[in-house]
Protein backbone atom coordinates (compact mmCIF):
# COMPACT_ATOMS: atom_id res chain seq x y z
CA UNK A 1 0.00 0.00 0.00
CA UNK A 2 2.91 2.22 0.64
CA UNK A 3 3.82 2.74 -3.35
CA UNK A 4 1.68 5.48 -4.21
CA UNK A 5 -0.15 3.93 -7.85
CA UNK A 6 -0.84 5.95 -10.58
CA UNK A 7 -4.90 7.02 -10.36
CA UNK A 8 -6.81 5.75 -13.11
CA UNK A 9 -7.35 8.60 -16.45
CA UNK A 10 -10.65 7.93 -16.01
CA UNK A 11 -10.98 9.34 -11.89
CA UNK A 12 -8.70 11.88 -12.97
CA UNK A 13 -11.00 13.69 -15.52
CA UNK A 14 -13.77 12.65 -13.32
CA UNK A 15 -11.60 14.73 -9.91
CA UNK A 16 -10.67 17.90 -12.70
CA UNK A 17 -13.95 17.90 -14.47
CA UNK A 18 -15.86 18.40 -10.88
CA UNK A 19 -12.95 20.69 -9.01
CA UNK A 20 -13.25 22.71 -12.48
CA UNK A 21 -16.99 22.84 -11.82
CA UNK A 22 -16.65 24.03 -8.47
CA UNK A 23 -14.11 26.54 -9.21
CA UNK A 24 -16.17 27.83 -12.52
CA UNK A 25 -17.79 31.16 -10.93
CA UNK A 26 -14.49 31.84 -9.67
CA UNK A 27 -12.82 31.89 -12.84
CA UNK A 28 -15.38 33.71 -14.23
CA UNK A 29 -15.01 36.51 -11.64
CA UNK A 30 -11.40 36.59 -12.25
CA UNK A 31 -11.31 37.08 -16.39
CA UNK A 32 -14.45 39.31 -16.09
CA UNK A 33 -12.75 41.86 -14.22
CA UNK A 34 -10.23 42.62 -16.65
CA UNK A 35 -12.96 43.41 -18.48
CA UNK A 36 -14.16 46.84 -20.14
CA UNK A 37 -18.07 47.14 -18.49
CA UNK A 38 -19.39 47.24 -22.07
CA UNK A 39 -17.73 43.81 -22.80
CA UNK A 40 -19.99 41.91 -20.09
CA UNK A 41 -22.79 41.48 -22.88
CA UNK A 42 -21.05 39.65 -25.26
CA UNK A 43 -22.02 35.73 -25.77
CA UNK A 44 -18.81 34.70 -24.51
CA UNK A 45 -18.46 32.34 -21.39
CA UNK A 46 -15.08 33.11 -20.83
CA UNK A 47 -13.20 35.73 -22.63
CA UNK A 48 -9.50 36.73 -22.98
CA UNK A 49 -9.50 40.91 -22.78
CA UNK A 50 -8.68 43.00 -25.19
CA UNK A 51 -6.66 44.81 -23.41
CA UNK A 52 -6.26 43.94 -19.91
CA UNK A 53 -8.92 46.65 -17.83
CA UNK A 54 -6.30 47.55 -15.05
CA UNK A 55 -8.35 50.48 -14.80
CA UNK A 56 -10.62 48.66 -13.39
CA UNK A 57 -8.79 47.67 -9.91
CA UNK A 58 -7.97 51.36 -10.00
CA UNK A 59 -11.54 52.47 -9.64
CA UNK A 60 -12.28 49.09 -7.78
CA UNK A 61 -9.39 51.02 -5.36
CA UNK A 62 -10.90 54.33 -5.13
CA UNK A 63 -14.35 54.21 -5.33
CA UNK A 64 -14.64 51.53 -2.53
CA UNK A 65 -12.05 52.75 -0.21
CA UNK A 66 -10.40 49.69 -0.52
CA UNK A 67 -7.40 50.99 1.47
CA UNK A 68 -9.49 52.28 4.58
CA UNK A 69 -11.77 49.46 4.79
CA UNK A 70 -8.99 46.88 4.46
CA UNK A 71 -6.91 48.95 7.53
CA UNK A 72 -10.54 48.89 9.51
CA UNK A 73 -10.93 44.46 8.92
CA UNK A 74 -7.37 44.42 9.97
CA UNK A 75 -7.43 46.14 12.94
CA UNK A 76 -10.84 44.52 14.72
CA UNK A 77 -9.99 40.89 12.97
CA UNK A 78 -6.67 40.85 14.78
CA UNK A 79 -7.31 42.34 18.20
CA UNK A 80 -10.40 39.54 17.84
CA UNK A 81 -8.30 36.53 16.85
CA UNK A 82 -5.67 37.63 19.62
CA UNK A 83 -8.09 38.13 22.56
CA UNK A 84 -10.19 34.95 21.08
CA UNK A 85 -7.08 32.83 21.55
CA UNK A 86 -5.55 34.07 24.95
CA UNK A 87 -8.64 33.83 26.30
CA UNK A 88 -9.28 30.24 25.06
CA UNK A 89 -6.08 29.35 26.41
CA UNK A 90 -6.49 30.58 29.71
CA UNK A 91 -10.32 28.82 29.63
CA UNK A 92 -8.99 25.83 28.43
CA UNK A 93 -6.57 25.27 30.76
CA UNK A 94 -8.92 26.31 34.09
CA UNK A 95 -11.69 23.71 32.61
CA UNK A 96 -8.93 20.46 31.89
CA UNK A 97 -6.52 21.41 34.88
CA UNK A 98 -7.85 23.02 37.47
CA UNK A 99 -10.23 21.58 40.63
CA UNK A 100 -13.47 23.82 40.59
CA UNK A 101 -17.21 22.71 41.37
CA UNK A 102 -18.92 25.14 38.83
CA UNK A 103 -16.49 23.44 35.91
CA UNK A 104 -18.77 21.15 34.30
CA UNK A 105 -21.65 23.87 34.48
CA UNK A 106 -19.72 27.06 33.33
CA UNK A 107 -17.74 24.78 30.50
CA UNK A 108 -21.92 23.61 29.29
CA UNK A 109 -22.13 27.37 29.26
CA UNK A 110 -19.84 28.17 26.84
CA UNK A 111 -20.57 25.20 24.74
CA UNK A 112 -24.15 26.55 24.26
CA UNK A 113 -22.63 29.24 22.50
CA UNK A 114 -21.85 26.92 19.80
CA UNK A 115 -25.98 26.34 19.59
CA UNK A 116 -26.84 30.06 19.63
CA UNK A 117 -27.40 31.41 16.31
CA UNK A 118 -25.81 34.92 15.69
CA UNK A 119 -28.51 36.33 14.00
CA UNK A 120 -30.48 35.98 17.40
CA UNK A 121 -28.30 38.50 19.52
CA UNK A 122 -28.05 41.26 16.81
CA UNK A 123 -31.47 42.76 17.70
CA UNK A 124 -30.87 43.03 21.34
CA UNK A 125 -27.08 44.24 20.96
CA UNK A 126 -28.12 46.39 18.18
CA UNK A 127 -30.17 48.11 21.56
CA UNK A 128 -27.42 47.24 24.09
CA UNK A 129 -24.98 49.25 22.18
CA UNK A 130 -26.99 51.97 21.57
CA UNK A 131 -27.69 51.89 24.63
CA UNK A 132 -23.75 52.06 26.01
CA UNK A 133 -23.04 54.83 23.07
CA UNK A 134 -20.85 52.17 21.64
CA UNK A 135 -22.72 51.77 18.15
CA UNK A 136 -20.54 52.33 15.74
CA UNK A 137 -17.59 51.82 17.13
CA UNK A 138 -14.96 49.37 16.71
CA UNK A 139 -15.31 47.94 19.84
CA UNK A 140 -19.40 46.87 19.04
CA UNK A 141 -17.48 44.16 16.52
CA UNK A 142 -14.52 42.89 18.30
CA UNK A 143 -16.88 42.18 21.81
CA UNK A 144 -19.40 40.37 19.56
CA UNK A 145 -16.69 38.54 17.49
CA UNK A 146 -14.51 37.48 20.79
CA UNK A 147 -17.46 36.02 22.45
CA UNK A 148 -18.77 34.18 19.37
CA UNK A 149 -15.30 32.72 18.84
CA UNK A 150 -14.71 31.60 22.28
CA UNK A 151 -16.94 27.87 22.30
CA UNK A 152 -15.52 26.92 19.12
CA UNK A 153 -11.72 28.07 20.34
CA UNK A 154 -12.18 26.36 23.88
CA UNK A 155 -13.46 23.13 22.59
CA UNK A 156 -10.46 22.46 20.25
CA UNK A 157 -8.14 24.23 23.20
CA UNK A 158 -9.65 21.58 25.82
CA UNK A 159 -9.48 19.20 23.32
CA UNK A 160 -5.29 19.85 22.68
CA UNK A 161 -4.71 19.97 26.37
CA UNK A 162 -6.16 16.90 26.91
CA UNK A 163 -3.68 15.18 25.14
CA UNK A 164 -0.83 16.95 26.53
CA UNK A 165 0.85 15.06 29.80
CA UNK A 166 0.45 17.00 32.72
CA UNK A 167 3.99 15.79 33.77
CA UNK A 168 5.93 18.74 32.82
CA UNK A 169 4.02 21.45 34.58
CA UNK A 170 4.12 19.12 37.89
CA UNK A 171 7.77 19.44 37.70
CA UNK A 172 7.69 22.46 36.98
CA UNK A 173 5.97 23.35 40.07
CA UNK A 174 8.03 21.46 41.76
CA UNK A 175 10.77 23.69 41.00
CA UNK A 176 8.40 26.53 42.49
CA UNK A 177 6.65 27.98 39.36
CA UNK A 178 3.42 29.51 39.44
CA UNK A 179 0.12 29.37 37.01
CA UNK A 180 0.96 32.14 35.44
CA UNK A 181 4.43 30.82 34.68
CA UNK A 182 3.09 27.49 33.72
CA UNK A 183 0.77 29.10 31.14
CA UNK A 184 3.21 31.52 29.46
CA UNK A 185 6.21 29.70 29.34
CA UNK A 186 5.39 25.94 29.23
CA UNK A 187 1.36 25.65 28.28
CA UNK A 188 2.13 28.25 25.76
CA UNK A 189 4.88 27.00 23.73
CA UNK A 190 2.82 23.47 23.47
CA UNK A 191 -0.26 24.51 22.37
CA UNK A 192 1.22 26.44 19.69
CA UNK A 193 -0.17 23.92 16.85
CA UNK A 194 -4.15 24.66 18.47
CA UNK A 195 -3.58 28.10 18.87
CA UNK A 196 -2.25 28.47 15.15
CA UNK A 197 -5.66 26.34 14.31
CA UNK A 198 -7.54 28.73 16.59
CA UNK A 199 -6.48 31.90 15.06
CA UNK A 200 -6.96 30.82 11.45
CA UNK A 201 -10.64 29.65 11.53
CA UNK A 202 -11.35 32.82 13.50
CA UNK A 203 -9.33 34.66 10.50
CA UNK A 204 -11.61 33.41 8.25
CA UNK A 205 -14.66 33.40 9.97
CA UNK A 206 -14.45 37.43 11.48
CA UNK A 207 -12.37 38.93 8.32
CA UNK A 208 -15.50 37.30 6.36
CA UNK A 209 -18.26 38.50 8.60
CA UNK A 210 -20.89 40.51 7.11
CA UNK A 211 -24.45 41.00 9.24
CA UNK A 212 -22.60 42.45 12.58
CA UNK A 213 -20.63 44.95 10.65
CA UNK A 214 -24.04 45.36 8.71
CA UNK A 215 -25.82 46.07 11.72
CA UNK A 216 -23.83 47.52 14.51
CA UNK A 217 -21.80 50.57 12.04
CA UNK A 218 -23.48 53.40 11.02
CA UNK A 219 -21.18 55.56 9.60
CA UNK A 220 -18.00 55.17 7.27
CA UNK A 221 -15.34 55.66 9.69
CA UNK A 222 -15.11 51.84 10.64
CA UNK A 223 -16.69 50.07 8.21
CA UNK A 224 -14.61 46.65 6.82
CA UNK A 225 -13.79 44.99 3.51
CA UNK A 226 -16.86 43.55 2.16
CA UNK A 227 -18.47 46.80 2.12
CA UNK A 228 -16.09 47.48 -0.74
CA UNK A 229 -18.65 45.58 -2.56
CA UNK A 230 -21.99 46.96 -1.35
CA UNK A 231 -20.56 50.49 -2.11
CA UNK A 232 -20.73 49.41 -5.87
CA UNK A 233 -24.96 48.53 -5.15
CA UNK A 234 -25.80 52.08 -5.42
CA UNK A 235 -23.61 54.97 -7.36
CA UNK A 236 -21.37 52.75 -9.32
CA UNK A 237 -23.46 49.84 -10.10
CA UNK A 238 -22.94 49.88 -13.62
CA UNK A 239 -19.86 49.92 -13.47
CA UNK A 240 -19.47 45.83 -13.42
CA UNK A 241 -15.77 45.40 -14.15
CA UNK A 242 -14.96 47.49 -10.66
CA UNK A 243 -17.38 45.76 -9.30
CA UNK A 244 -15.74 42.40 -10.11
CA UNK A 245 -12.28 43.59 -9.35
CA UNK A 246 -13.24 44.58 -6.14
CA UNK A 247 -14.83 41.12 -5.01
CA UNK A 248 -11.21 39.67 -6.88
CA UNK A 249 -9.36 41.63 -4.15
CA UNK A 250 -11.28 41.08 -1.59
CA UNK A 251 -11.59 36.83 -2.14
CA UNK A 252 -7.66 36.94 -2.30
CA UNK A 253 -6.57 37.97 1.34
CA UNK A 254 -8.56 34.82 2.41
CA UNK A 255 -7.24 32.35 -0.62
CA UNK A 256 -4.11 32.83 0.43
CA UNK A 257 -4.10 32.72 4.18
CA UNK A 258 -5.74 29.40 3.05
CA UNK A 259 -3.58 28.37 0.37
CA UNK A 260 -0.64 28.60 3.07
CA UNK A 261 -2.25 26.96 5.93
CA UNK A 262 -4.40 24.42 3.92
CA UNK A 263 -3.56 21.72 7.21
CA UNK A 264 -3.82 23.82 10.30
CA UNK A 265 -7.42 24.68 8.87
CA UNK A 266 -8.37 21.45 7.74
CA UNK A 267 -6.85 19.86 11.63
CA UNK A 268 -9.67 22.54 12.89
CA UNK A 269 -12.52 22.73 10.99
CA UNK A 270 -12.69 18.33 11.71
CA UNK A 271 -11.30 18.40 15.26
CA UNK A 272 -14.03 21.37 15.84
CA UNK A 273 -16.52 19.33 14.46
CA UNK A 274 -15.69 15.88 15.75
CA UNK A 275 -15.20 16.94 19.68
CA UNK A 276 -18.83 18.84 19.51
CA UNK B 1 0.22 20.57 43.26
CA UNK B 2 -3.69 20.28 44.08
CA UNK B 3 -3.57 23.09 46.41
CA UNK B 4 -2.08 25.57 43.14
CA UNK B 5 -5.08 23.92 41.09
CA UNK B 6 -7.45 24.79 43.38
CA UNK B 7 -6.74 28.27 44.24
CA UNK B 8 -10.22 30.25 43.74
CA UNK B 9 -8.39 32.97 42.74
CA UNK B 10 -6.16 31.87 39.81
CA UNK B 11 -9.22 30.23 38.66
CA UNK B 12 -11.27 33.53 38.84
CA UNK B 13 -8.91 35.17 36.68
CA UNK B 14 -8.52 32.50 33.93
CA UNK B 15 -11.99 31.92 33.89
CA UNK B 16 -13.70 35.51 34.09
CA UNK B 17 -12.81 37.81 31.00
CA UNK B 18 -13.92 34.94 28.69
CA UNK B 19 -17.20 33.99 30.31
CA UNK B 20 -17.81 37.73 31.22
CA UNK B 21 -17.90 38.51 28.14
CA UNK B 22 -19.68 35.55 26.92
CA UNK B 23 -22.78 36.35 29.40
CA UNK B 24 -22.66 39.85 28.47
CA UNK B 25 -22.46 39.24 24.58
CA UNK B 26 -24.46 36.17 23.81
CA UNK B 27 -26.24 34.91 27.17
CA UNK B 28 -27.29 38.61 28.17
CA UNK B 29 -28.55 39.85 24.73
CA UNK B 30 -30.91 36.52 24.74
CA UNK B 31 -32.72 37.71 28.09
CA UNK B 32 -32.80 41.56 26.57
CA UNK B 33 -34.81 39.72 23.54
CA UNK B 34 -37.58 37.83 25.70
CA UNK B 35 -38.19 41.41 27.47
CA UNK B 36 -38.39 43.03 24.30
CA UNK B 37 -40.44 40.27 22.61
CA UNK B 38 -43.29 41.40 25.10
CA UNK B 39 -43.22 44.94 24.05
CA UNK B 40 -44.69 46.38 20.51
CA UNK B 41 -41.51 48.70 21.06
CA UNK B 42 -40.65 50.02 17.04
CA UNK B 43 -37.24 50.68 17.41
CA UNK B 44 -38.21 54.26 18.33
CA UNK B 45 -39.63 56.24 21.50
CA UNK B 46 -42.44 54.96 23.70
CA UNK B 47 -43.71 51.52 24.08
CA UNK B 48 -46.39 49.50 25.81
CA UNK B 49 -46.15 45.34 27.09
CA UNK B 50 -48.37 43.35 25.36
CA UNK B 51 -47.61 40.30 27.03
CA UNK B 52 -47.23 36.70 25.27
CA UNK B 53 -48.74 38.65 22.22
CA UNK B 54 -45.68 38.76 19.65
CA UNK B 55 -45.14 35.26 20.71
CA UNK B 56 -48.64 33.65 19.90
CA UNK B 57 -48.35 35.55 16.86
CA UNK B 58 -45.33 34.36 15.38
CA UNK B 59 -46.45 30.71 16.47
CA UNK B 60 -50.05 30.68 15.21
CA UNK B 61 -50.40 33.35 12.59
CA UNK B 62 -47.61 34.36 10.88
CA UNK B 63 -46.78 32.39 7.57
CA UNK B 64 -43.85 33.78 6.77
CA UNK B 65 -42.42 32.60 9.65
CA UNK B 66 -43.70 28.54 8.79
CA UNK B 67 -42.56 30.00 5.22
CA UNK B 68 -39.00 30.25 6.76
CA UNK B 69 -38.70 27.31 8.69
CA UNK B 70 -39.87 25.48 5.29
CA UNK B 71 -37.28 26.79 3.41
CA UNK B 72 -34.92 25.78 5.82
CA UNK B 73 -36.19 22.18 5.96
CA UNK B 74 -35.47 22.31 1.99
CA UNK B 75 -32.58 23.39 2.48
CA UNK B 76 -31.82 20.17 4.89
CA UNK B 77 -33.66 17.55 2.46
CA UNK B 78 -31.38 19.38 -0.66
CA UNK B 79 -27.93 19.12 1.44
CA UNK B 80 -28.53 15.67 3.42
CA UNK B 81 -29.77 14.09 0.09
CA UNK B 82 -27.71 15.69 -2.25
CA UNK B 83 -24.72 17.64 -1.26
CA UNK B 84 -23.51 14.60 1.50
CA UNK B 85 -23.74 11.33 -0.56
CA UNK B 86 -22.09 13.46 -3.43
CA UNK B 87 -19.44 14.59 -0.75
CA UNK B 88 -18.61 11.04 0.22
CA UNK B 89 -18.48 9.87 -2.84
CA UNK B 90 -15.96 12.08 -3.54
CA UNK B 91 -13.62 11.81 -0.83
CA UNK B 92 -13.66 8.31 -1.38
CA UNK B 93 -12.72 9.19 -5.33
CA UNK B 94 -9.97 11.57 -3.54
CA UNK B 95 -8.26 9.24 -1.79
CA UNK B 96 -7.65 7.12 -4.55
CA UNK B 97 -6.12 10.00 -6.57
CA UNK B 98 -2.59 9.15 -5.31
CA UNK B 99 -0.48 12.61 -5.51
CA UNK B 100 -3.12 14.76 -6.51
CA UNK B 101 -5.17 13.99 -3.21
CA UNK B 102 -4.00 16.93 -1.30
CA UNK B 103 -4.85 19.25 -4.87
CA UNK B 104 -8.05 18.12 -5.12
CA UNK B 105 -8.86 18.71 -1.06
CA UNK B 106 -7.23 21.88 -1.80
CA UNK B 107 -9.87 22.68 -4.65
CA UNK B 108 -12.93 21.24 -3.03
CA UNK B 109 -12.37 23.43 -0.43
CA UNK B 110 -11.95 26.64 -1.65
CA UNK B 111 -15.11 28.27 -1.94
CA UNK B 112 -15.87 27.72 1.51
CA UNK B 113 -13.28 30.23 2.94
CA UNK B 114 -14.54 32.87 0.10
CA UNK B 115 -16.52 35.52 2.06
CA UNK B 116 -20.01 35.30 1.85
CA UNK B 117 -20.21 38.76 0.53
CA UNK B 118 -18.07 37.95 -2.08
CA UNK B 119 -19.81 34.22 -3.80
CA UNK B 120 -23.67 35.93 -2.89
CA UNK B 121 -22.75 38.95 -5.13
CA UNK B 122 -20.74 36.78 -7.36
CA UNK B 123 -23.95 34.47 -7.84
CA UNK B 124 -25.86 37.51 -8.59
CA UNK B 125 -24.07 37.88 -11.12
CA UNK B 126 -23.98 33.93 -12.15
CA UNK B 127 -27.69 34.14 -12.09
CA UNK B 128 -28.17 37.98 -13.40
CA UNK B 129 -30.63 37.54 -16.70
CA UNK B 130 -28.63 39.78 -19.11
CA UNK B 131 -24.70 39.36 -18.77
CA UNK B 132 -25.14 36.24 -16.23
CA UNK B 133 -22.65 33.76 -17.58
CA UNK B 134 -25.28 31.12 -16.62
CA UNK B 135 -28.17 32.19 -19.01
CA UNK B 136 -25.10 32.49 -21.36
CA UNK B 137 -23.90 28.72 -20.98
CA UNK B 138 -27.49 27.63 -21.47
CA UNK B 139 -27.37 29.39 -24.66
CA UNK B 140 -23.93 27.92 -26.04
CA UNK B 141 -25.54 24.29 -25.01
CA UNK B 142 -28.45 24.60 -27.26
CA UNK B 143 -30.65 24.85 -24.01
CA UNK B 144 -31.84 28.27 -24.63
CA UNK B 145 -35.24 27.16 -23.33
CA UNK B 146 -33.88 26.69 -20.03
CA UNK B 147 -32.86 30.45 -19.82
CA UNK B 148 -34.83 32.74 -17.15
CA UNK B 149 -34.99 34.95 -13.88
CA UNK B 150 -33.00 32.78 -11.85
CA UNK B 151 -33.83 34.79 -8.93
CA UNK B 152 -36.57 37.00 -10.21
CA UNK B 153 -39.15 33.96 -10.41
CA UNK B 154 -40.57 32.74 -7.19
CA UNK B 155 -41.17 29.76 -7.99
CA UNK B 156 -37.50 29.34 -8.97
CA UNK B 157 -35.64 31.49 -7.18
CA UNK B 158 -35.59 29.31 -3.48
CA UNK B 159 -33.65 26.17 -5.94
CA UNK B 160 -30.98 28.68 -7.13
CA UNK B 161 -30.45 30.17 -3.17
CA UNK B 162 -30.72 26.17 -1.90
CA UNK B 163 -27.75 25.80 -4.96
CA UNK B 164 -25.39 28.47 -3.80
CA UNK B 165 -25.71 27.36 -0.37
CA UNK B 166 -24.66 23.69 -1.05
CA UNK B 167 -21.77 24.72 -3.95
CA UNK B 168 -20.17 27.32 -1.13
CA UNK B 169 -20.83 24.20 1.63
CA UNK B 170 -19.91 21.24 -0.71
CA UNK B 171 -15.57 21.43 0.62
CA UNK B 172 -16.77 21.76 3.92
CA UNK B 173 -19.05 18.45 3.89
CA UNK B 174 -16.35 16.91 1.72
CA UNK B 175 -13.74 17.58 4.13
CA UNK B 176 -15.23 15.66 6.99
CA UNK B 177 -16.16 12.49 5.58
CA UNK B 178 -12.60 12.85 4.27
CA UNK B 179 -11.14 13.09 7.71
CA UNK B 180 -13.39 10.45 8.73
CA UNK B 181 -12.12 7.95 5.63
CA UNK B 182 -8.70 8.72 7.44
CA UNK B 183 -9.26 7.45 10.36
CA UNK B 184 -10.29 3.99 9.21
CA UNK B 185 -7.63 1.70 9.24
CA UNK B 186 -5.42 0.60 6.26
CA UNK B 187 -5.65 -2.92 7.32
CA UNK B 188 -9.36 -3.44 6.94
CA UNK B 189 -9.59 -2.62 3.54
CA UNK B 190 -6.72 -5.00 2.76
CA UNK B 191 -8.26 -7.31 5.18
CA UNK B 192 -11.90 -6.78 2.70
CA UNK B 193 -9.74 -7.11 -0.08
CA UNK B 194 -8.37 -11.07 1.00
CA UNK B 195 -11.63 -11.87 1.68
CA UNK B 196 -12.69 -10.92 -1.62
CA UNK B 197 -14.89 -8.26 -1.62
CA UNK B 198 -14.78 -5.99 -4.58
CA UNK B 199 -14.62 -2.13 -4.13
CA UNK B 200 -18.18 -1.60 -4.42
CA UNK B 201 -19.10 -4.23 -1.93
CA UNK B 202 -15.99 -2.24 0.20
CA UNK B 203 -17.37 0.76 0.31
CA UNK B 204 -20.62 0.11 0.50
CA UNK B 205 -20.83 -2.60 3.15
CA UNK B 206 -17.64 -1.71 5.16
CA UNK B 207 -16.30 2.03 4.65
CA UNK B 208 -19.65 3.81 4.57
CA UNK B 209 -21.34 1.84 7.75
CA UNK B 210 -17.59 2.77 9.18
CA UNK B 211 -17.93 6.37 8.17
CA UNK B 212 -21.45 6.83 10.45
CA UNK B 213 -20.16 8.57 13.37
CA UNK B 214 -18.72 11.47 10.96
CA UNK B 215 -21.91 10.69 9.23
CA UNK B 216 -23.64 11.41 12.49
CA UNK B 217 -21.23 14.47 13.23
CA UNK B 218 -21.80 15.86 9.86
CA UNK B 219 -26.25 15.97 9.73
CA UNK B 220 -26.18 17.42 13.25
CA UNK B 221 -23.67 20.30 11.93
CA UNK B 222 -25.79 20.27 8.56
CA UNK B 223 -28.88 21.10 10.39
CA UNK B 224 -27.88 23.80 12.41
CA UNK B 225 -26.24 25.63 9.60
CA UNK B 226 -29.24 25.09 7.47
CA UNK B 227 -31.54 27.01 10.04
CA UNK B 228 -28.84 29.35 11.06
CA UNK B 229 -28.78 30.24 6.95
CA UNK B 230 -28.81 33.97 6.73
CA UNK B 231 -25.75 35.89 5.16
CA UNK B 232 -26.46 34.42 1.46
CA UNK B 233 -30.52 35.11 1.75
CA UNK B 234 -29.67 38.25 2.53
CA UNK B 235 -27.37 39.43 0.07
CA UNK B 236 -28.94 37.50 -2.79
CA UNK B 237 -32.46 37.81 -2.36
CA UNK B 238 -33.22 39.63 0.99
CA UNK B 239 -36.43 36.90 1.58
CA UNK B 240 -37.50 37.98 -1.53
CA UNK B 241 -39.40 37.57 -4.69
CA UNK B 242 -42.47 37.82 -1.93
CA UNK B 243 -41.43 35.87 1.08
CA UNK B 244 -40.45 32.86 -1.50
CA UNK B 245 -36.58 32.61 -0.01
CA UNK B 246 -37.14 33.72 3.49
CA UNK B 247 -35.42 32.11 6.59
CA UNK B 248 -35.62 32.78 9.89
CA UNK B 249 -32.61 35.28 10.39
CA UNK B 250 -33.59 37.71 7.63
CA UNK B 251 -36.83 37.54 8.43
CA UNK B 252 -36.59 38.65 11.97
CA UNK B 253 -33.82 40.85 10.54
CA UNK B 254 -36.18 42.67 8.10
CA UNK B 255 -39.07 42.82 10.86
CA UNK B 256 -37.02 44.64 12.96
CA UNK B 257 -35.40 46.99 10.76
CA UNK B 258 -36.82 47.33 7.53
CA UNK B 259 -40.95 47.14 9.08
CA UNK B 260 -40.00 48.65 12.53
CA UNK B 261 -41.80 46.19 14.06
CA UNK B 262 -38.76 45.94 16.67
CA UNK B 263 -40.80 43.69 19.56
CA UNK B 264 -41.96 41.27 17.10
CA UNK B 265 -38.48 40.39 15.47
CA UNK B 266 -37.00 40.24 19.23
CA UNK B 267 -40.32 37.50 20.10
CA UNK B 268 -39.21 36.13 16.59
CA UNK B 269 -35.36 36.12 17.64
CA UNK B 270 -36.38 34.38 21.06
CA UNK B 271 -38.36 31.42 19.71
CA UNK B 272 -35.25 30.88 16.73
CA UNK B 273 -33.09 30.34 19.71
CA UNK B 274 -35.41 28.06 21.47
CA UNK B 275 -36.01 26.05 17.88
CA UNK B 276 -32.08 25.60 17.77
CA UNK B 277 -31.59 24.28 20.98
CA UNK B 278 -34.67 21.93 21.19
CA UNK B 279 -33.36 20.42 17.66
CA UNK B 280 -29.93 20.16 19.10
CA UNK B 281 -31.28 18.51 21.89
CA UNK B 282 -33.48 15.68 19.94
CA UNK B 283 -30.21 15.59 17.46
CA UNK B 284 -28.03 13.88 20.34
CA UNK B 285 -30.23 12.07 21.41
CA UNK B 286 -31.74 10.14 17.89
CA UNK B 287 -27.72 10.40 16.88
CA UNK B 288 -26.53 8.96 20.27
CA UNK B 289 -26.27 5.47 19.36
CA UNK B 290 -24.87 3.38 16.82
CA UNK B 291 -21.48 3.96 17.01
CA UNK B 292 -18.95 2.18 14.84
CA UNK B 293 -16.76 -0.12 16.24
CA UNK B 294 -12.99 -1.19 14.86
Amino acid sequence: MERQERPPILLQLLLWLVALLQIFPLVWLVNFSFLKSGEFFGSEILKWPKTFEFANYVNAFTYGSVPKYLVNSFMITAVTIVVAAVFSLMMGYAFTRMEWKLRGLALGLVMLGMIVPIHATLLPNFTLFNNIGLLDHPLSLMLPYIAFSLPISTLIMTGFLETVPRSIEESAVMDGCGVFGLLTRIIFPITKPAIATICIMNFISWWNEFIMANTFLTSDRFKTLPFSIMKFAGQYSSNYGAQFAVMTMIALPTLIIYLLFTEQMARGITAGAVKG
Amino acid sequence: MHKLMSNRWTITWLVAPGLTLFLFMVCFPILMSVYYGTTNWTGLGEYQSVGFANYQKVLFDDPIFWRSLWNALLLLLATLLLQHPVAILFAILITRAGRLEKTFRTIFFIPAVISIVVTSKMWVSVFHPSYGVLNKVLEQLGLASLKQDWLGDPSVAIWSLIFVIMWQGFGYALLLYYAGLQGIPKDLYEAAELDGAGKVTLYTRVVVPLLSPMIRVAVIIAVTTCLKQMETVFLMTNGGPGSTTQFLGNYLYKTAFSSSLYGYGNAISVIFVIICLIITVIMNRALKKDVGQF
